[in-house]
């Protein structure tokens, strides 16, 4: 310290210092102070005054609520293989259609290869934010308005909910990539299709494909709740049996939804170890 | 020795062809793309898609928007009930995230393969907590809970606190999974306990990364409060559900885009909250 105030260039340093750490300690102990406020009013609007204690008891009633979920419907489980396998086949053929309905989405969305960047760019930029805000049983809903109920509504919805992640990643991809294959291209007169299709394309592939699996990953949840809302799938059993009390049914079907998706991410685990 | 007679211009020269998968890589390639066609074809097949009607679906799909959901009903959503429907949003939003972060430190601790106490008992059982909580979708818990609580916003906190743990814990864990061990190492060597490890070895350098995955839960935990409602448990969730059963498409409609513009601003918030967090690293 004598050193610092010895020198007074030094000792200026230092007071600055100084004066951006007590700053930023200020400014850390500001939001702690709004957030415990904010947390402790929020607290008391949702937790204590919106609930309704006297519905809920004391802990013994809603062990009591709870306990009536302990225990598997076992003569269930025949009757869910048909609709896992709906599932499942939801989230594949969703995932296939999204991944069709990305391609505009990433060519359009990606900096560096948009068509006409400021029309283009926008659009598909509000394509994904529209995608990706909108929650996928809204889109179910609007898609049973639009086309009925059943698979293909379901399918619909998951399709329009991945485009936005798929795209996004792809496009990001797409602005990493390294240019000299690029220019290559070009200077041997390749058009801008054959730059993607040779130049790109080759350079995205791998992080394509592992989004798309992290995708189908997710897009096997989403489909197994479609159902709720009509659009087929375990959602609809789910429905079913919560709507007649069965709730050991209703563990039957969560214990199935998590055999499937234990059953998709090993598969994904595999191929994406495979493809690195 | 072959192979360096072929390079001197030996006996075994070969005209080299260029491909860009080899043998086994290109069979493994072939096989993807032949599973992955059958798939989609027998899964066209099975759930009965009508693959020649989607075109004139298209055509529906924009008739439906322009007749039934096109004006939308935007003096319906500016008073102030529904205001205060998006208070309490944003509320079950943030109170999930932050109760939800809470569970999450000591579960990715416990599902961090380098960091866990004991590898053989705590990391399956937190691996597997983890696992569960973002198996179940948010909607189904929603649904769990308010089957055993009732209606209101309790519910909805808890469901959005199970989705946020098991969303973060996993980004989180893995994070922890990326430290350097060196301080780590170093502290156990001076006899650090597990807590101190914890909180002045591991903690320092995963503290700006936690943030950020901090803030991205908020954003997440938004977008999923926003119709964790429809099933009874408090939001807009609710009053989107009262006007789909009342088939109100105007104001459904509108709905929808009050979701669409307040997930803007949250992604933007969250966008710009991250990387002032990475400026301070």
């Amino acid at each position: 310290m004598t050193s610092f105030s010895a020198n007074p260039a030094l000792s200026r340093v230092a007071d600055r210092v100084q004066d951006s750490r007590r700053r930023s300690r200020y400014i850390s102990g500001a939001l702690t102070v709004a957030l415990t406020i904010m947390v402790a009013w929020s607290v008391d609007v949702t937790v204590i005054q919106d609930t309704d204690w006297e519905r809920i008891g004391s802990v013994a009633n809603v062990w009591e609520a709870t306990s009536h979920f302990i225990g598997l419907d076992l003569e269930l489980f025949p009757d869910l293989l048909v609709p896992a396998i709906e599932t499942l086949l939801i989230a594949c053929l969703g995932t296939a259609f999204g991944l069709i309905l990305c391609i505009p989405a990433a060519w359009f969305g990606a900096m560096n290869i948009t068509p006409y960047a400021p029309i283009t760019y926008p659009l598909a930029r509000l394509m994904m934010t529209l995608s990706r805000s909108i929650h996928e049983i809204v889109w179910a809903l609007f898609f049973v308005a639009v086309v009925g109920l059943g698979a293909m509504a379901g399918v619909l919805a998951i399709a329009v909910r991945s485009v936005g992640f798929i795209a996004k990643m792809t496009a990001e991809a797409i602005e990493d990539i390294d240019y000299g294959p690029v220019e290559a291209i070009k200077a041997v007169g390749g058009s801008n299709f054959q730059v993607i299709v040779y130049a790109i394309l080759p350079q995205v592939l791998p992080q394509i494909v592992s989004v798309v699996i992290f995708e189908w990953e997710i897009n096997i949840r989403r489909s197994a709740i479609l159902g709720l809302v009509g659009a087929g799938g375990l959602g609809l059993v789910f429905f079913r049996q919560m709507n007649t009390f069965n709730y050991h049914g209703v563990t039957s079907v969560i214990v199935a939804i998590l055999i499937i998706i234990l059953l998709g991410e090993a598969i994904s685990y595999f191929v994406r170890r495979r493809m690195i | 020795m072959s192979n360096r007679m072929a390079a001197f211009g030996g006996p075994e020269k070969k005209k080299l062809e260029w491909r860009r998968f080899r043998y086994p890589d290109s069979l493994y390639s072939y096989a993807g793309w032949l599973i992955a066609f059958t798939v989609v074809v027998f899964s066209i097949e099975y759930l009965n898609i009508p693959l020649d009607r989607i075109l004139g679906m298209l055509g529906r799909m924009g008739d439906t928007l322009a007749s039934r959901y096109y004006p939308p009903d935007i003096e319906y959503i500016m008073d102030r009930d529904y205001f205060g429907y998006v208070v309490e949003t944003i509320q079950m939003a943030y109170l999930g995230a932050l109760f939800g972060l809470i569970i999450t430190i000591p579960i990715a601790w416990f599902a961090s393969f380098n960091m866990t106490p004991s590898r053989r008992f705590v990391y399956p059982v937190a691996r597997l907590f983890g696992m569960s909580c973002r198996a179940v979708h948010e909607t189904i818990w929603a649904i769990l809970f308010v089957s055993i609580l009732g209606f209101g916003m309790l519910p909805g906190v808890l469901a959005l606190t199970l989705f946020s743990a098991g969303f973060a814990a996993k980004l989180f864990a893995e994070e922890i999974e990326r430290i350097d061990m060196g301080p780590v190492e170093a502290m156990r060597s001076t006899g650090a306990n597990l807590f101190q490890i914890m909180l002045f070895g591991v903690w320092p350098q995963v503290r700006v990364a936690f943030t950020g995955i901090a803030i991205y839960t908020w954003d997440v935990a938004f977008r999923a409060a926003t119709v964790v409602g429809f099933f009874g448990a408090g939001g807009m969730g609710w009053y989107l559900k009262r006007n789909v059963l009342q088939i109100e498409t105007e104001r459904v409609a509108a709905i929808i885009l009050s979701i669409i513009v307040l997930v803007i601003i949250s992604e933007a918030l969250s966008a710009w909250a991250r990387s002032a967090v990475m400026k301070m690293k």
